[in-house]
């Protein structure tokens, strides 16, 4: 069979400013971090002839096609679900033009997270008919289990209660996100620290959960431009050459959209181990070879399952693991360098892949010295994708 | 309030009106299919059916819920996560008024039938002592 290790790259970054209120509609921000990562790459808008969008996003690939006058377009596709596409989306990109459908593939990820459609939120079904034509909606909206900030909390509390994890231990994650944030003059909280006091006495949301265990809502977008690994050497900068990408679903991941996810037998173990299992055989590689790392970080306790299931430390260990200085610049595993969607900014898990380019290229604000290998991961819990990128 | 005419999951709901709690299950090999549905991976068979349950749990997480995310719901209250001592690797999910102090993990948890609306009833969980 066909093995895509090193065969493709990621050539060309972009992204926005990342505040609360953009405005500026999606397309016009896509638009500009889709031209800022073209530029990056040294190409013309003429030279994509792939795009590749996430499902959630409002904006189309023909919208692109018109604003960015990428007229060459002969493939497109949309990757889900939400927050677990964007490595997925890289890995499309890799099929397309492993395939020979498109030689140089544009991904994006644009929303205005804060100042239009806010995730996160409930309210929206109609109180009179709530579920139904599988959504599952019904087996727990009408009890007041609606987001995913309250099923996220009863996984850190079973995290909890199976291995004896604390709340500081998922404050040193909420600390250490926002420690590169501080670093990095693009991060929504570049200039807000944030201490453990605040973190531990941060306003109630949904117990054990409190205000900094949460993403920040963001309006920005990323992209990225994706080639063959023979046209990436000539383009102007080092290629992060993507080692191995994978997508997976748990064993057995229930139905619907993200709510009975809750329903699983486990609630520690989550679909990332099962992609770390299928991405590391691809890549040939394990978590010791891994030499910096951006989790998916939706919530403080989604980094920790991860840091279990990628196997940089035991089952159960997350929480010492984390709070025992591994995650820091110098650490075992240094974790999320552009602030992530903790203190960064929330643009659906792409600003950690263009993160994880920056790490490869050497010219992140948190570079990792000599960094060579980055884990790139997306959203949990419904399905995950992951990827290593090498210099 | 829930909808409850979908073809996968009325059945449900049409017991709690009667005050039964009820998991699709597997007539030919015993597996419990919930949230419920028509086919059993189990054993390949389409030979399912709403089997009863005591109404008898234990519990497996919950949380304190204190902002506000739905309107017809005051803060704070308590969600919480059930596995049903007769159907066990199911779940149910349950919610109780306040914020319940005195949860611990394992505890005994017994079913109540909560009349929501219209002849809409809703199975919940609360702790038997």
């Amino acid at each position: 069979m066909y093995d895509h290790r090193d065969r493709c790259a990621i050539v060309g970054i972009g992204t926005t400013d990342f505040t609360k209120a953009s405005g500026r509609s999606v397309l016009t921000l896509a638009t500009q971090a889709g031209a800022a990562a073209i530029s990056d790459a040294g190409l013309a808008a003429t030279d994509i002839d792939g795009i590749v969008r996430c499902e959630h996003d409002e904006v189309r690939h023909n919208d692109l096609v018109e604003t960015l006058g990428t007229a060459n377009v002969t493939y497109w596709s949309s990757v889900g679900t939400g927050g677990a596409a964007p490595c997925g989306m890289i890995g499309q990109a890799v099929g397309a033009i492993m395939s020979g459908q498109a030689r140089t593939v544009l991904a994006f990820r644009s929303l205005n997270g804060r100042s239009g459609r806010r995730f996160g939120q409930a309210g929206r079904a109609s109180p009179r008919s709530i579920g139904g034509n599988g959504s599952y909606d019904e087996f727990f909206i009408p009890y007041g289990l609606a987001v995913p900030g309250q099923m996220f909390a009863m996984i850190a509390r079973r995290h909890m209660i199976e291995f004896g994890t604390t709340s500081e231990h998922l404050g040193s994650i909420a600390l250490t996100c926002r420690q590169r944030a501080n670093a990095n003059p693009n991060a929504q909280m570049a200039d807000r620290e944030l201490s453990m006091q605040e973190y531990l006495t941060g306003r109630p949301i949904s117990l054990p959960l409190r205000l900094f265990d949460f993403c920040l809502e963001t309006d920005g977008a990323c992209a990225v431009v994706v080639t063959d690994t023979e046209r990436a050497r000539n383009l102007p900068h080092r290629p992060a050459l993507i080692r191995a990408v994978a997508q997976g679903t748990s064993r057995h991941p229930q139905m619907g959209l993200v709510l009975p996810t809750l329903l699983r037998e486990s609630l520690t173990t989550q679909p990332s181990a099962d992609v770390a299992e299928t991405l590391y055989r691809r890549a040939g590689m394990g978590p010791e070879d891994i030499d910096v790392a951006q989790f998916y970080d939706c919530f403080t306790i989604t980094v920790l399952l991860q840091l279990e299931d990628y196997g940089f430390c035991k089952k159960g260990e997350g929480g010492p693991f984390a709070s025992g200085g591994a995650l820091d610049i110098g650490g075992a595993i240094p974790i999320n360098t552009s602030g992530g969607h903790l203190s960064e900014g929330y643009i659906h898990g792409m600003n950690h892949v263009v993160e994880g380019v920056r790490q490869i290229r050497g010219t992140s604000s948190s570079q990792v010295a000599g960094a060579e290998t980055c884990l790139v991961t997306s959203g949990i819990p419904v399905a995950t994708s992951a990827m290593i990128l090498t210099a | 309030m829930p909808y409850t005419i979908d073809a996968d999951t009325a059945g449900f709901f049409e017991a709690a009106r009667e005050g039964h709690l009820v998991v699709r299950s597997c007539s030919d090999c015993g597996a419990n299919l919930h949230p419920p549905r028509q086919y059993c991976r189990h054993c390949g068979g389409w030979n399912t059916r709403w089997r009863k349950l005591t109404g008898r749990a234990t519990l497996v997480t919950w949380t304190i819920v204190e902002q506000q995310m739905l309107p017809t719901f005051e803060v704070p209250y308590t969600v919480v996560l059930v596995e049903p001592d007769d159907a066990p690797g199911v779940r149910f999910v349950g919610s109780l008024p306040g914020r319940v102090e005195s949860l611990q993990a394992g505890m005994a948890m017994a079913v109540t039938f909560e009349t929501v609306g219209d002849g809409v009833v809703l199975p919940q969980w609360s702790p038997t002592e």
